[in-house]
């Protein structure tokens, strides 16, 4: 009889510990490690350590293979390329080139190597471009670049007159041009010839390859690979860059790379000093829980600007995916698409998607990319009326007593919507996609799938609509040919056209070879211009919001070169400064 | 005795294989393979090479034979993802993943098995009901949240590292310095593995033992003049472990095979994350490794429970014996 007043009792108990418990650790001193303020000298300084997350492990430490980030972020500390595209500045900077001319013509540039060796002490020379031209245009390394460094479709001829030269003529004119060179990373041709040569090129330099036969060219050297916990990366005492004053960098003596799967826990590094960076943006979400701490100084939030990558949505238009679907007639048609982008509330979606951090935007350039933003594309402004009577123009109308539209022969209104689970953005994004287009009489099946069967189903044209991402490593639009051109891979709504299928499709290919051969910037962004607004006219990709992006840094991180770009921080990580307390003789942490 | 073993043995072959093939065969048949990533990035032709590279191109009969012929040897092929041999991969792995596995079991044990005898063997009392509300709570709470609540505590009191195995200056420290450094990470994420299992534990130690206690040969050792807590200690708990006995090799198999949640959120780097990435990226023949390597610990498991119970409960040994 007495056991359920005994239960209650307990629980309250229980309620009562806990309770005290909370409130005692809630007046208790925060830890040592992230409670004491920090105090440091103003001035950089040289040596330390600096740790940043890392949210998967590398597969491959090829980067002329693999595409995954780790890969492409270990490539950016560790190796070198011919000339560098400053990310802050967008400027064409030297690198492993310390000097070039071009042709009148601008299509042949001769470069003069810098005189610095691989970090085994061998010497770099025109060889190591030669080879390393040789592995990405050879069919049986299906490298990754291979068609980043093509023009018109045809490999660059490169030759070397000595061992300080190098001549790479284009076959034929490209806007960007040596800005091309960027994506090449250079090859060490005495270590990686053999397996060219053997034919093993891909499956070189695997994960399990010593650390001590990877070589670099870079600000730093792989010391250390502890598999599913960290990358841990020595100076290169052998890098060939100084800074203003002279002194050679890195200015870090090491940079560890943790591995933190989990961005929960990533943030919870972050906020108790065990890691310095984040390895990507801090997600909407987390921004309210970092800025009492910024404001406190313990950690910098960067506010990097508006995102160049926005999330964007999509219908199938292969021609073939409505042949036989009654839907066909009006869902493949750009009204029906027009009256989309007018009935979704940008500013609804800036909220709820991003928590207001965001800009609302009409095509796939966004303000974050000022120097190819077009601000005179047409907009859709946000009017139900007017996205109801687009549709009452393709014959959909409500005929019967349920909310949704039908067509003259009955067919609902209704397309799948397929997103990548455990994306936040996008998954909230088709969410409030399904809400908005739910008043004007069109239903939204939304499906999240994983990445990989979602690319799949792009790929093989298997789907009625997308939510996606779609990241460019780029923000010159000439070196995202795949994406703009009818033929390209990542022309994601139509992939691989053999012949344009629609006239602005082929609108848009011709434009963009004029752009991408062009030499005179203006005339390339008035050309550019020209081709967002015929896309966004016809808007076979819809957009509604960037979003503005922040870095979570520590406070000790100083000499950082931000960019809206990944990786954000981690591209310049030869300048990076840490302080310790010990620096500035005062305060600790 | 030898029959058993060989019996039990066999039912594990048979396990292993029917698990790994059956995980080989229904990733084939999900959508995209290991290359489907590439495909916005390569021509349609460079793709083709790749996956004929990789032996992707072949019937999935042929695949299948050949990874078999392999898989009878032991051999479970080589990762499409990491290009390395898949019994190195989760070699690596499987020795992180046990270490944290058996802090979790001899934790959950240590916490799980005497609240159970304690909260069951007696009349009730606050104690008692404390520990039932305790376990019930420990119960409800998902592992996501169990994990990020623990490593939420050792961000905010700073007595404990966040995540991780060992610190990143572990390679430079003495082998006594090493599992010291250990056994400071060990803490977070065993417990996490380990309090919803002592509280299964506990709950069915609880039950059983407070059916044992009313069993005849307790009451007579009582009336023998043995004391309550010797009389449980030494007639009752023996015979109420059976059903407790039969858990653990299920939880033997679970801890083994490694737990994707908890190994995410505090970065271990055991089996449950290999395995995810495989699912993820469709490595086949790493998925495959890693579902024989969680079925052979599930058989071993509860090969293990049953030795177990056949050491601690007479009756069962005295089915065996003819």
């Amino acid at each position: 009889m007495n056991r359920q007043p005994r239960a209650l009792l307990s629980v309250l108990l229980l309620g009562i510990i806990a309770f005290t418990g909370w409130r005692w650790w809630s007046g208790q001193k925060p830890p040592a490690d992230s409670g004491t303020e920090i105090v440091f000298s103003a001035a950089s300084t040289r040596g330390g350590v600096l740790t940043s997350s890392l949210r998967s492990e590398p597969r491959s430490f090829n980067r002329w293979v693999d595409r995954n980030f780790p890969t492409a972020l270990i490539a950016h500390i560790t190796q070198g390329t011919l000339v560098r595209i400053n990310r802050t500045t967008q400027a064409v900077e030297p690198a492993l080139a310390e000097s070039w001319t071009a042709s009148p013509d601008n299509q042949t540039f001769t470069l003069t190597l810098r005189e610095t060796s691989w970090s085994d002490g061998t010497p770099f020379t025109s060889a190591d471009v030669l080879f390393t031209f040789k592995a990405v245009y050879d069919p049986k390394v299906n490298s990754i670049l291979a068609s980043s460094l093509q023009v018109k479709g045809q490999p660059l001829a490169v030759t070397a007159p000595d061992a300080r030269t190098v001549v790479i003529r284009y076959p034929g004119p490209f806007g960007p041009g040596i800005a091309l060179l960027d994506n090449l990373t250079i090859a060490p041709k005495h270590k990686l010839e053999a397996a060219l040569d053997a034919g093993t090129f891909a499956q070189a330099w695997g994960v399990a390859t010593p650390v001590n036969e990877l070589v670099s060219l870079g600000p730093f050297v792989l010391s250390r690979y502890e598999p599913g916990q960290r990358l841990v990366f020595d100076r290169n005492p052998r890098y060939w860059k100084k800074d203003a004053s002279g002194a050679a960098l890195p200015s870090l003596d090491q940079l560890i790379l943790e591995v933190v799967p989990d961005q929960n826990a990533e943030l919870v590094r972050l906020q108790s000093g065990q890691i310095d960076m984040l390895q990507q943006q801090v997600r909407p979400e987390d921004i309210a829980t970092l800025r009492p701490l910024a404001e406190q100084g313990k950690i910098q939030l960067l506010e990097l600007g508006v995102g160049t990558d926005p999330d964007l949505f999509f219908f199938n238009l292969r021609p073939q995916q409505w042949a036989k679907d009654p839907r066909g007639s009006w869902m493949a048609r750009k009204e029906f698409r027009q009256a989309i982008s007018h009935a979704v509330d940008r500013e609804t979606f800036a909220n709820t998607v991003f928590l207001g951090a965001g800009v609302p935007i009409w095509g796939p350039i966004t303000p974050g990319n000022q120097m190819w933003f077009s601000p005179n594309v047409p907009r859709y402004a946000h009017s139900i009326d007017k996205a109801k009577e687009l549709l009452a123009g393709l014959g959909l109308a409500n005929r019967d007593a349920d909310e949704w539209l039908e067509d003259e022969k009955g067919t609902e209104a209704r397309f799948t919507l397929l997103t990548y689970r455990g994306n936040s953005s996008l998954e909230r994004g088709s969410a409030v996609l399904r809400e908005e287009l739910r008043p004007l009489g069109i239903a939204v099946d939304v499906v999240a799938l994983e990445q990989g069967a979602l690319t799949e189903r792009m790929v093989k044209g298997d789907f009625e609509a997308i939510s996606f991402f779609f990241s460019s490593s780029n923000l010159d639009p000439a070196m995202n040919p795949d994406f703009w051109l009818s033929s390209g891979s990542a022309h994601i709504w139509n992939i691989g056209q053999a012949t344009p299928a629609t006239e602005w499709e082929k609108q848009i290919d011709d434009l963009m070879q004029k752009m991408m051969s062009g030499t005179d910037q203006a005339e390339r962004k008035q050309v550019f211009d020209q081709v967002q607004k015929i896309f966004a006219e016809n808007l076979p990709v819809i957009y509604f919001v960037a979003p503005r992006m922040y870095m979570g840094v520590s406070s000790r991180v100083g000499s950082m070169s931000p960019t809206i770009l990944r990786p954000q921080l981690l591209w310049a990580a030869d300048t990076l400064t840490v302080r310790s307390p010990g620096d500035a003789g005062q305060g600790g942490r | 005795m030898g029959r058993y073993l060989l019996r039990r043995l066999g039912f594990a072959l048979l396990l292993v294989l029917t698990v790994s093939s059956a995980s080989l065969l229904l990733t084939h048949l999900a959508p995209g393979d290991v290359t489907t990533e590439q495909a916005l990035l390569l021509d349609p032709a460079a793709l083709a090479r790749r996956r004929a590279e990789l032996g992707l191109d072949r019937p999935l009969a042929v695949q299948y034979l050949a990874w078999l012929s392999g898989a009878v040897r032991l051999d479970f092929g080589r990762s499409l993802l990491y290009a390395r041999p898949v019994n190195t991969l989760i070699g690596e792995r499987a020795l992180n993943t046990a270490v944290l596995a058996i802090a979790a079991l001899v934790l959950a044990t240590v916490i799980g098995l005497p609240l159970g005898v304690y909260s069951g063997s007696g009349a009730r009392s606050l104690g008692r009901a404390a520990v039932r509300v305790a376990s019930i709570l420990a119960l409800s709470v998902p592992p996501l949240i169990g994990s990020l609540a623990l490593v939420f505590l050792a961000a905010r009191t700073g007595w404990l590292p966040v995540g991780g195995m060992t610190s990143s200056g572990g390679v430079d420290l003495t082998w006594s310095q090493w599992l010291a450094d250990l056994a400071r990470h060990l803490p977070i994420p065993a417990l996490a593995l380990a309090l919803p299992l002592a509280a299964t534990l506990e709950r069915l130690q609880s039950q059983a033992i407070a059916r044992a206690v009313r069993e005849p040969f307790v009451t007579a050792s009582r009336a023998r003049g043995l004391g309550r807590a010797e009389a449980v200690v030494r007639h009752a708990w023996p015979v109420s472990l059976r059903p407790v006995l039969g858990l653990y090799g299920v939880m033997i198999g679970s801890l083994f095979s490694g737990s994707f949640v908890v190994e995410v959120v505090t970065s271990w780097p055991g089996l449950g994350r290999l395995m995810y990435d495989a699912l993820k990226a469709r490595d086949l023949y790493l998925v495959a490794g890693c579902a024989a390597s969680g079925a052979f610990f599930l058989a071993a498991g509860t090969w293990f429970a049953d030795a177990l119970l056949a050491v601690a409960d007479p009756r069962v040994r005295s089915q065996e014996a003819p």
